[in-house]
């Protein structure tokens, strides 16, 4: 229900307007503040084969402390002096202590410090603070005039200046996530690179940046050196920047919308579905760069980029020499035969189940469902000597069988929901005008509800083509095996070549989700149809 | 009602008889073997002998492992079917309403189903390796982390992790079918609900649980059976390791059935396995049909 009286309509702008301003000038304070917080060891000195309190250690203590006097005259601040003591034995067998000390020195940057930095930290935070100001401007004006109107009757141009303010507001709030990571890759994952021996391009000027920075200019050759040992983390005001921001942005889309309710539902609803799909997507991304990476790249933990450097695609190349071929091979014989297998007993058993009426018809039901308990997981002992007894262990046909009796259930229960729905006058003319029960399912049942047989068959030939558990026990000849059992040799216990495992588990994966993208729309109707009505 | 005349008695039997044969032989066949191998000796070489007055229940409770594993089970069925049937619920509801790019993601959400777990399992267990996982590789890139986590730390982490892409891949299932119970139902009533006041809340209390009841008890139990008998996800994890820490039912039978060569004790796992399997689905059953009834 949309709130559209005069009334209702001024109390909603009114709050927000008022709202919204208070969180932009809040905002702009924030970024007054000081809002990452360094504490960086400005000079360290170790002494080791000593005690602590023995003249040895009084010289180096000394030494550090005229350091830290050293430093603070010049830097000015106030440089603590950190004493780390570890007690060892040496190889005289005495005891004694190795002492580390250090000078640390806290440093504390606002906004402003970063922004004149030319740190790139500091461009996004200078773009957040001009997003902040112009949607402030847009709001005032937008809202100019417009206090004491229903809404639908403002100017489009007016609204669309709030929506824009709202827009505005938003992006300033997604600033602030890009701002602290920005500053963890700057201060901690580009340095980190840069002291193991990677440096990413840029590093020299980076680090000239941060000895203007962070030590006034004075660190010069030693800043990568400094920078290692930083550590930093952002302080309040930067984190109560974000729900300001977020108070802002949706006081700004109050403003523009007039319905608080119906907008705060939209966002929360837009916001669920973006990370619900990121989240489902993320493993079928890692499943494409990792498949076309070369393996130094798949197993590189100092790897810089999102995307392979260069697309292997003699990946590929390696895999079909490596059998995968033969493996699809049998999945798609497997699959096409468990399908058929499983149809040809399902749709006259789901005809039955439907269309007639017979003692017995609850027990059968009952044992369908009964079937389902039975995972092959939990019979395997009991199939593979069954198998053996019956010739068909490591052999594609045995897998036809097993798979199509295990989706005898789901296939029956799919059909008989079509069937259901379907009404069956057609049938009753067709047996009143002399045809036998059988051409009336062939030439009339079948015909009508092909979508839903299509949806069985397909469901049945996915769940045959991602079947692993019983292929993995019953088949141990290589040329045997399905293309599920068949990924398993690119991962061994000492090595797994994670790049041809992605490859072949694409090729494995992309023609089965496209099948089901296919399906989905009738799938679920199927499969409640079975259910509710069994 | 929605019948054909019958000709014979005895036609609709040969109509369900190619089905029956079928689950005759490659399911009823399999649960007698087993049910009969977990009442008799087994040799090491696989020999059967007679009955031996329930030794092999006796071996597979007393198995070291046979507790944690029995914990573990339990955790692993309530917190994926509880948090996939929530979190599909949700997802579900979400895909009901009208917006802009549904269809793209509601194609999105069953991309998880549509792919073999061993191969879902195989990308997760890439992603939270250690050193050089896909996730601290990301994070560490983006700036998210200042350092690599060690994603697996402890086996309780890891476990926590299968639980997680457990519930990953059972989240699509949840919320189709539940999609289709919430399309089924009739406007008219959120309209009524709507005039007498009823908030979002209300509606979704009063009205659209008590329609989308049954697809949802229907989802539940399959669940309950899917989930309990689940075996890629944490056999290409951690394959139970370490010493069988991480292990359900179903991968700890496999183990002792195919690498320790403890046939009998095995299949009594399995028989035990089925009997706690028959005795939550049923139970769940008659709760809700119950509730149904009043």
């Amino acid at each position: 229900m949309r709130l559209n009286t005069p009334e209702s309509v001024l109390r909603v702008n009114r709050r927000a307007l008022i709202a919204a301003l208070l969180a932009a000038v809040l905002c702009l304070v924030a970024v007054n503040l000081p809002i990452w917080e360094f504490s960086a060891t400005v000079f360290a000195k170790k002494s080791g084969n000593t005690f602590v309190g023995d003249e040895k250690y009084q010289a180096v203590k000394a030494e550090v402390e005229a350091a830290a006097a050293a430093y603070a005259a010049e830097n000015g601040g106030d440089p603590r002096i950190v004493e780390n003591v570890t007690e060892r034995t040496n190889s005289k067998g005495q005891k004694t202590s190795m002492v580390a000390f250090e000078v640390r020195q806290t440093m504390r940057r606002t906004g402003w410090d970063f922004v004149r930095s030319g740190l790139a930290a500091g461009k996004v935070l200078l773009a957040m603070v001009l997003c902040m100001l112009a949607a402030a401007v847009l709001l005032c004006e937008g809202l100019l005039g417009a206090m004491d109107t229903n809404w639908p009757e403002l100017m489009p141009r007016k609204r669309g200046l709030r929506l824009a303010a709202a827009a505005l507001g938003l992006a300033a709030l997604l600033l602030v996530p890009v701002f602290m990571m920005n500053c963890n890759l700057a201060f901690s994952r580009w340095i980190r690179l840069a002291t193991d021996g990677f440096p990413r391009p840029g590093t020299d000027a980076l680090l000239h940046t941060l000895d203007g920075f962070l030590y006034g200019g004075t660190a010069g050759e030693k800043t990568l050196e400094l920078m290692a040992g930083v550590q930093h983390r952002a302080l309040w005001p930067l984190l109560a920047a974000m729900p300001l921001l977020a108070a802002f942005a949706l006081c700004a889309v109050v403003c523009a919308d007039g319905d608080p309710r119906h907008t705060l539902a939209r966002v929360l609803l837009f916001a669920f579905i973006i990370v619900l799909c990121v989240v489902i997507l993320y493993p079928y991304y890692v499943m494409v760069i990792t498949g076309f990476r070369s393996n130094a790249e798949t197993t590189d933990m100092y790897f810089q980029h999102m995307f392979p450097t260069k697309w292997v695609w003699s990946n590929l190349k390696d895999i079909i020499d490596r059998g995968v071929p033969r493996y699809l091979l049998n999945s798609l014989m497997l699959s096409v035969g468990a399908t058929a297998i499983a149809l040809l007993c399902g749709i006259p058993a789901a005809y039955a189940m439907a269309r007639m009426h017979f003692p017995g018809r609850k027990a059968f039901l009952g044992f369908v469902i009964m079937s389902q308990m039975f995972s092959p997981v939990v019979l395997l002992v009991g199939i593979s000597r069954l198998m053996n007894a019956l010739h068909l262990s490591d052999s594609v046909l045995g897998l036809m069988f097993i798979n199509a009796a295990f989706n005898q259930a789901f296939a029956i229960w799919l059909l008989r929901g079509t069937f259901v729905s379907i009404s069956s006058e057609m049938e009753q003319a067709a047996c009143i005008d002399g045809c036998s029960t059988v051409s009336a399912l062939l030439r009339v049942l079948v015909p009508i509800s092909a979508p839903g047989i299509v949806t069985t068959l397909i469901f049945v030939f996915i769940n045959a083509w991602n079947e692993y558990t019983i292929s993995t026990v019953l088949i141990s000849t290589a040329s045997n095996k399905p293309i599920t059992v068949g990924i398993t040799q690119f991962s061994s216990f000492n090595m797994i070549e994670w790049q041809y495992l992605f490859a072949a588990a694409l090729l494995a994966t992309v023609p089965v989700v496209i099948l089901f993208m296919c399906i989905e729309k009738h799938l679920a109707a199927g499969l409640t149809a079975g259910g509710v009505k069994g | 009602m929605n019948t054909i005349p019958i000709r014979h008695k005895w036609e609709p039997y040969v109509w369900l008889l190619p089905s029956i044969l079928l689950m005759a032989i490659f399911v009823v066949f399999p649960i007698g073997i087993v049910f009969k191998l977990s009442l008799s000796e087994i040799s090491k070489a696989g020999i059967v002998g007679g009955w031996n007055n329930f030794e092999n229940f006796r071996a597979a409770v007393r198995d070291p492992a046979f507790g944690t594993v029995m914990l573990n089970t339990a955790v692993w069925v309530v917190s994926v079917v509880g948090l996939s049937t929530l979190l599909g619920f949700i997802t579900a509801m979400a895909l009901n309403v009208k917006f802009h790019g549904r269809r793209i993601a509601r194609s999105i959400v069953v991309f998880p189903w549509a792919t073999s777990l061993v191969i879902q399992a195989s990308v997760w267990n890439y992603i939270i390796k250690g050193e050089y996982g896909n996730l601290n590789n990301v994070l560490l890139n983006l700036g998210i982390i200042k350092s690599a986590v060690n994603w697996r730390a402890t086996y309780q982490i890891e476990f926590a992790w299968e639980c997680g892409v457990g519930i990953f891949v059972t989240i699509p299932f949840v919320a189709f079918t539940v999609l289709a119970g919430l399309q089924s139902i009739d406007k008219a009533y959120y309209e009524a609900a709507t005039v007498d006041g009823a908030g979002f809340w209300r509606k979704l209390w009063n009205v659209t649980l008590p329609l989308v009841k049954p697809s949802l008890t229907v989802c539940t139990v399959l669940n309950i059976i899917y989930v309990f008998n689940s075996f890629p996800i944490i056999y290409t994890i951690t394959k139970g390791a370490p010493a069988n820490k991480t292990d359900t039912m179903v991968t700890l039978l496999y183990m002792r059935a195919f690498y320790d060569n403890q046939k009998g004790a095995a299949t009594a796992m399995s028989v035990i396995g089925f009997a706690i399997l028959c005795v939550c689905a049923g139970a769940y059953m008659m709760v809700t049909m119950r509730k149904e009834e009043q």
